[in-house]
């Protein structure tokens, strides 16, 4: 038998149930904060819709440093046990909007940009209750989750930058409006189901 | 067969009985076959009517050329959602299937005829047959999905199968390609008279 089938075999011997993606087996506390902004998909389409939408914008400094700010009150909300809110819902019709900017090639005056990342941030954060029991676990989580929404926002912000040509632009247009079109059908169907 | 070449075979067919019996269930998130992205990728692609007029829109946006190549597949999406949205609120439409044979027989006939209508027109056509695509299938959003990861998928299959219309409309830029397209859009037209008589 060759090396290679010896391999096969012994892999497939470990092999375990395929699962989705959450939960993650082994993942949580500061990790498990750090990647739930990728992991919940409306939290990850409203992150790469406004990532988009200030990567194409002059000035990016100021919308970047509202998001984190009002992402820290969210978070800081959720932290003093604020009641339910309607987080979900608002950060899904500002993504709708947001990504609908970016399909558009709008530039709005720069207020605009600012309050769309004032309020994806604030909706974030109160969207991100975590499950933990403890405070001093749940805190971790929560600093975890702000750090991660931060940096997956500045890696899409960053990318977003260097897409000067036609095409990419074009094509950072076309995912605009499957986001934008993504958030409308989700929206509907929270508001309905 | 030689006995290398014998235990070779013996050593893959075990090695896929192996496979088979670490296989589980995939765990999805819906706990449905019907639902998350696959299901939502999926969805457009096993709907013929969907897939020939999805095409057609590409096919008929490169024959326009710019702007029309680039501003349909980025419309389509939006006004699609718009259809969805009144699906899913249970907003009534007349003749939503009629409406969608219809979209394949007019556009393919847009292709075959190479009509070059003004933008405004061709944008109008294409946002009412986006309406009755989205209305239908915001209508058969499964219960069970995951709405998010089910919709993105939707919206991305519909989006690529637009891109795979445009990439072969690029072929009209020759002689033998404009033929080929026009050829497709009969073909798109012809499907689309069967899928309104009940044949396709």
């Amino acid at each position: 038998m060759s090396g290679f089938l010896r391999a096969l075999v012994l892999v497939l011997a470990w092999t375990q149930t395929a699962r989705a993606h959450s939960p993650i087996v082994g993942v949580g506390g500061f990790y498990g904060g750090l990647l739930h902004p990728l992991l919940v998909p409306a939290h990850a389409l409203s992150l790469l819709a406004l990532g988009l939408f200030i990567g194409r914008q002059e000035s990016r400094r100021g919308p970047t440093i509202i998001f984190a700010a009002a992402l820290i009150a969210g978070l800081g909300a959720v932290a003093l046990a604020v009641g339910p809110t309607p987080a979900g819902e608002i950060l899904l019709a500002d993504t709708a909007v947001v990504g609908a900017l970016v399909a558009l090639a709008f530039v709005p005056p720069r207020p605009v940009g600012w309050l769309a990342a004032a309020v994806t941030g604030a909706a974030l954060g109160l969207d991100s209750p975590p499950e933990e029991i403890s405070i001093e676990l749940a805190t971790i989580v929560l600093i975890g989750t702000g750090l991660g929404a931060c940096m997956a926002l500045a890696l899409v912000i960053g990318l977003t930058s260097y897409l000067r040509r036609d095409w990419q632009r074009l094509a950072v247009r076309i995912i605009g409006s499957w986001i934008a079109a993504s958030a409308m059908l989700v929206l509907a169907v929270r508001l309905t189901r | 067969m030689t006995v290398h070449r014998r235990l070779h075979a013996i050593a893959v067919a075990a090695a896929l009985l192996l496979l088979t019996l670490a296989c589980a269930p995939a765990c999805a998130h819906t706990g449905s076959m019907s639902g998350g992205f696959v299901g939502g990728l999926a969805h457009p692609l096993f709907g013929p009517d969907h897939v020939a007029a999805m095409v057609a829109v590409g096919l008929w946006g490169a024959f326009l050329g710019p702007p029309a190549i680039w501003l349909l597949p980025i419309v389509f999406p939006m006004v699609m959602a718009g259809g969805g949205v009144m699906g899913i609120l249970g907003l009534a439409i007349p003749g939503v299937e009629i409406g969608i044979a219809l979209s394949a027989v007019v556009l393919g006939l847009m292709v075959a005829l190479a009509a070059r209508p003004p933008l405004w027109i061709a944008a109008a056509l294409v946002g009412v047959f986006a309406v009755f695509h989205g209305h239908a299938h915001g209508a058969e959003l499964p219960p069970g999905a995951d709405a998010v990861a089910y919709s993105v998928g939707f919206v991305v299959a519909t989006g690529l199968l637009h891109l795979a219309g445009i990439a072969f409309g690029l072929l009209a830029r020759w002689p033998a390609g404009r033929i080929a397209v026009r050829a497709a859009g009969a073909v798109i037209a012809l499907a689309g008279v069967g899928f309104l008589s009940g044949m396709a």
